[in-house]
């Protein structure tokens, strides 16, 4: 009998004495490429000092709290409970007000408060993008920042400079903490899979109050704003000048397009008989591409996986896929493509391709979640669900396998993790996986054991591409039954349609489900 | 009230399982079986691996042998018996082995050996309740011990000397310890098993397995062809026919008989015979229940224990309605191999090929746990290798396992963990095909990976230049081992 589930086994009964030979040492495992902070500090960090900051006195920054509530992708009906987030925002040219986008998603309440007088008022966002974590608020009341100082949002900066965060005491008065620009590089921002130009900062920070995420100024000029702060090491990572202006010059346009995305996955080129192999020239540099997402900018230029890519928007590519940034040194070309061009524009690229030499328009967009298999983030909207006898489908989405926490990567289910991970590989359609998430235990599913995390195939010989065609299908029972076939074993289910059709009141007060489905 | 009431059955049991158990002399039939085994270290696979040294238990059956646990002499280098009231030592050699269902034979080549020794032998499945007397030698000691037990549960259960089988075994709840595996569970003077594994005691406590006799007497029966020829598997799933709405789809009457086959694994022997969407309904004879039990000497057992008595070659006769229209197959039952990427190896030097400083290795599961891999596709085709059938493509799934730093892959090391596709534009199937591939004269070797457009690229200059130093400075013995140099 086959036994191929991973599970506590009992321990074997025999004795073994030590080992009388010494180990031999085994070969060290090799390290991957890291990362290179694209400029190294030339002076060391200095004593940082706390002080007043009379500059921001007029008021440049509010308090920001935020009542949030997001969905609970395991109940789909359902919200979690709600939770606060309180941080400064900084205000603005236009009325509105700089946050993270983290401070307020899925919020159901956003309120503002002048931490001079204490007046407050409600706020709504009007622009939101989570991917580069950055949101603009607008007060609802007009006259509400018509005394306060916006802050100037043009200016540069470079490592080692000197900048300041901005928290407020409990009595409102501006408290400002010097911070060293230590390196700028691409780095993780808050989603994964989504990487943009990062500030890292040395700066020791105290705790206050409303500090989710903080402005970060030089004089009048808003430069930054915190990401992350690690209190062990006195590390800052914070949003960077070049992503907050390209978002302000962004949300001035009607409707928003994102930012960009490329949609290639790349290797380096500098192994010497790699090069030989693929004949480039030493004095050239490029970069291997090793996928193509479908639907993605590249793949409607016809870039191809193991195409050689030398230069983006006259920008020469170095091995290991950066080129020459005029403020911040050598930068991944992720910055190039995706914070200092725009959606809507058009970016030459040359590539070579079986050794020949070619020039290819790349057309940016921001390729929206809704557009992958897998939705990579779900903020803002519900989670879609159909609830049919018992059995609980939803849409996969990496919102749901971040449900199992900080580390899902290891505890979610593997399959649908694999499948997340790979695809544009699996999937190179348009399509959406849907799975049964869990069984509602009813009349109608006794007999069933308890299953979950299976991709639904076809329903009464339908494939299932979506839930609408998941919906359309169960309106054509097979002789009275719906037939639902999965990847997984069991592979098949039957339900009574008639029966399910009967109990579906029942279940729904049973389980106090608000509604059986929703697309 | 109730207390007391539990002590006075407890006190019953006992005093009737020594009743029970008449007088006569173990010692004349149990052994000590030290084994000196040296396990090899699947990161350095080159190497012959650690030597330690373990003892079990061991008793005589009839033709002169030996049984115990296949664990006892596993990877065995060296193995000496020894008789209880007897100073000497004996060599010993294993001559069956079966670790899907951890038994072993041993021969001991002194013809005096057995000459005082009296065979024991085999009783039947015990009853759940009786009383059991187990012998061994827990925790090491020179002198057999002894302790007493009752049949707690007689189910299914993982072995976890394979780590990917399961069989019928009985759970007792006599003290069983370390030292205890191979030795003799005997009930009124017989034996109906072989104590072989339990939980440790933060687990659970009196948790202790035995392999009941129809598991014995089915290895010895297959031995009986002069070689192991495994357990014999149908290789398909199957679920309950417990729903009512399932069974009146399936146009079934409500007799809670029959089980719906879910999936049927296309290389073993009940392709082409069984289909996904079959009901079975009798499988030898004996009419399948709508849980996939069977009534089998007047309990209900898992419907796999009418399979698992039988052995290769061996024909199976499965009643089963295919589309509403009854129908009869005949299978002629073979192992099922493609499950074994998930049991652990044992008697055999790590396979693998060195070029170049890569390491290449064939998935399985003592590679996965001697590396720790964690690399989601590796996770996966090891997860997956039955119900996806990757073996269609992947007979065995090659993996970079190792890189060791040299100048000639200095730029590798993000290859570790791939698993191989192609070399040279040759689609890589197992081991011999990665040595094949490098044994060919090229100027440049291009290794392609599952899912990476990217390859890997050789220069066979540069692996040239690289051969003695790689191997001096890592002290890698042989370049390769494809299996032709085995143990037994």
């Amino acid at each position: 009998m086959k036994f191929l589930l991973f599970c506590q086994l009992p321990i074997l009964l025999a004795i073994s004495a030590a080992a009388t030979e010494t180990p031999s040492p085994s070969p060290q495992p090799t390290g991957t490429v890291e990362a290179r902070p694209s400029v190294i500090p030339k002076e060391p960090p200095l004593p940082a000092k706390e002080q007043p900051a009379p500059e921001l006195k007029s008021g440049s920054v509010l308090r920001v709290n935020s009542t949030n509530q997001s969905y609970d992708f395991f109940r789909p009906w359902s919200k979690k409970a709600p939770f606060n987030r309180r941080g400064l925002g900084a205000v603005i040219d236009g009325g509105e007000v700089l946050v993270t986008a983290e401070l307020v998603w899925d919020s159901n309440y956003i309120e503002l408060e002048k931490p001079a007088t204490g007046e407050r008022t409600s706020a709504k966002v009007a622009v939101i993008d989570y991917e580069t974590n950055l949101a603009l608020l607008k007060p609802t009341s007009e006259d509400f920042l018509k005394d306060l100082q916006p802050l100037d949002t043009n200016a540069t900066v470079k490592v080692g400079d000197h900048l300041s965060v901005v928290q407020l005491e409990a009595n409102g008065a501006p408290v400002s903490t010097e911070a060293l620009v230590t390196s700028a590089e691409v780095g993780h921002y808050v989603l994964d899979d989504y990487s943009f130009l990062l500030f890292k900062m040395s700066c020791p920070l105290q705790y206050r109050d409303n500090s989710f995420t903080l402005p970060i100024v030089e004089d009048h000029h808003l430069i930054s704003m915190l990401l992350r702060y690690d209190p062990r090491s006195q590390t800052i990572e914070a949003i960077s000048t070049p992503v907050i202006q390209h978002f302000l010059k962004e949300a001035e346009h009607e409707p928003y397009l994102g930012f960009p995305s490329f949609g290639i996955s790349f290797s380096p080129t500098r192994d010497p008989q790699f090069r030989r192999y693929e004949k480039l020239a030493d004095s050239e540099g490029g970069i291997y591409v090793d996928d193509v997402e479908p639907n993605a900018p590249a793949a409607k230029a016809d870039i191809q996986p193991g195409d050689v890519l030398l230069s983006i928007d006259g920008k020469a590519i170095d091995p290991d896929g950066d080129y020459d940034d005029a403020l911040y040194g050598r930068l991944s070309i992720t910055h190039l493509i995706t914070t200092l061009s725009y959606s809507g524009q058009k970016v030459p690229v040359t590539l070579l391709r079986n050794g020949e030499r070619k020039e290819v328009v790349v057309s940016l967009f921001n390729r929206p979640p809704q557009d992958y298999v897998i939705d990579p983030y779900i903020i803002g909207r519900p989670p879609r669900y159909l609830i049919l006898g018992g059995l609980v489908f939803e849409e996969l989405s990496r919102q749901y396998l971040r449900e199992w926490g900080p580390a899902w990567q290891k505890e979610a289910p593997q399959r649908f993790v694999y499948f997340d991970h790979y695809q544009a590989d699996l999937f190179p359609k348009p399509r959406k996986i849907v799975f049964l998430s869990q069984i509602l235990p009813n009349n109608d599913t006794i007999g069933y054991p308890q299953l979950n995390y299976m991709a639904v195939e076809r329903v009464n010989g339908q494939p299932i591409y979506r839930l609408e065609d998941l919906a359309k299908a169960i309106e054509k029972p097979v002789n009275g039954f719906h037939k639902i076939e999965f990847d997984l074993d069991p592979k098949v289910l039957y339900l009574d349609a008639d029966k399910v059709q009967t109990d579906a009141a029942q279940l729904q007060k049973t389980y106090s489900l608000p509604e059986l489905r929703r697309f | 009230m109730t207390r007391s009431t539990l002590f006075a059955i407890a006190g019953l049991i006992a005093t009737s399982a020594i009743a029970d158990t008449p007088k006569f002399d173990v010692h004349k039939s149990i052994v000590r079986i030290t084994t000196t085994a040296q396990e090899p270290d699947y990161r350095v696979p080159w190497n012959p691996g650690s030597i330690s040294t373990g003892i079990g238990a061991g008793f005589v059956i009839d033709g002169n042998r030996i049984l115990t646990n296949a664990h006892v002499v596993s990877n065995g280098r060296f193995i000496s018996v020894q008789r209880e009231n007897d100073p000497r030592q004996y060599g010993g050699q294993v001559q069956f082995i079966g670790h899907d269902c951890d038994l072993a034979i041993v021969k001991v080549s002194d013809p005096n050996f057995f000459k005082t020794m009296l065979p024991l032998h085999l009783g039947p499945l015990p009853t759940i309740q009786s009383g059991v007397d187990v012998y061994g030698y827990p925790i090491g000691g020179e002198r057999l011990s002894v302790t007493q037990g009752i049949v707690s549960r007689i189910d299914f259960e993982s072995y976890s000397h394979s780590g990917a089988d399961s069989h019928l075994a009985v759970q007792i709840d006599a003290a069983i310890n370390p030292g205890n595996s191979g030795g003799p569970v005997l009930q009124n003077g017989k034996v109906v098993g072989i104590a072989f594994q339990g939980y440790s005691g933060d687990v659970a406590q009196n948790v202790g397995f035995m392999i009941p006799t129809p598991v014995i007497q089915r290895f010895l029966a297959d031995i009986a062809s002069g070689h192991y020829n495994r357990y014999v598997d149908l290789s398909i799933s199957m679920e309950n026919l417990t729903n009512a709405a399932a069974r009146r789809a399936l146009g079934l009457p409500d007799d809670d008989t029959g089980v719906l086959v879910s999936s049927v694994e296309s290389d073993a022997c009940s392709a082409g015979k069984l289909q996904p969407g079959d009901v079975l309904l009798s499988i030898d004879g004996h009419r399948i229940i709508s849980d996939q039990t069977v009534e089998l000497d007047g309990e209900n057992v898992d419907l796999a224990e009418i399979v698992e008595r039988k052995l290769k070659g061996e024909k199976l006769k499965i009643d089963l309605l295919r589309n509403h229209q009854p129908l009869s197959v005949e299978i002629e039952l073979e192992p099922n191999n493609s499950y074994l990427i998930q049991a652990n190896l044992f008697d055999e030097y790590p396979r693998f090929v060195m070029f170049g400083g890569l390491v290449f290795q064939p998935l399985s599961k003592n590679l996965l746990e001697a590396f720790q891999i964690d690399d989601l596709r590796v996770r996966y085709f090891y997860n997956n290798f039955v119900n996806d059938e990757i073996f269609k493509d992947h007979p065995q799934v090659i993996v970079l396992s190792n890189i060791l730093p040299d100048p000639v892959n200095a730029y590798l090391a993000d290859f570790r963990y791939q698993i191989v596709d192609e070399i040279n534009g040759q689609k890589i199937h197992n081991l011999a095909d990665v040595a094949n591939a490098f044994d060919q004269t090229s100027d440049f070797y291009v290794i392609k990976f599952v899912g990476a457009s990217r390859p890997a690229v050789l220069q066979r200059t540069a692996v040239e230049e690289a051969k003695a130093r790689i191997k001096e400075n890592y002290g890698v013995r042989v370049e390769r081992n494809l299996g032709e140099e085995t143990l037994r």
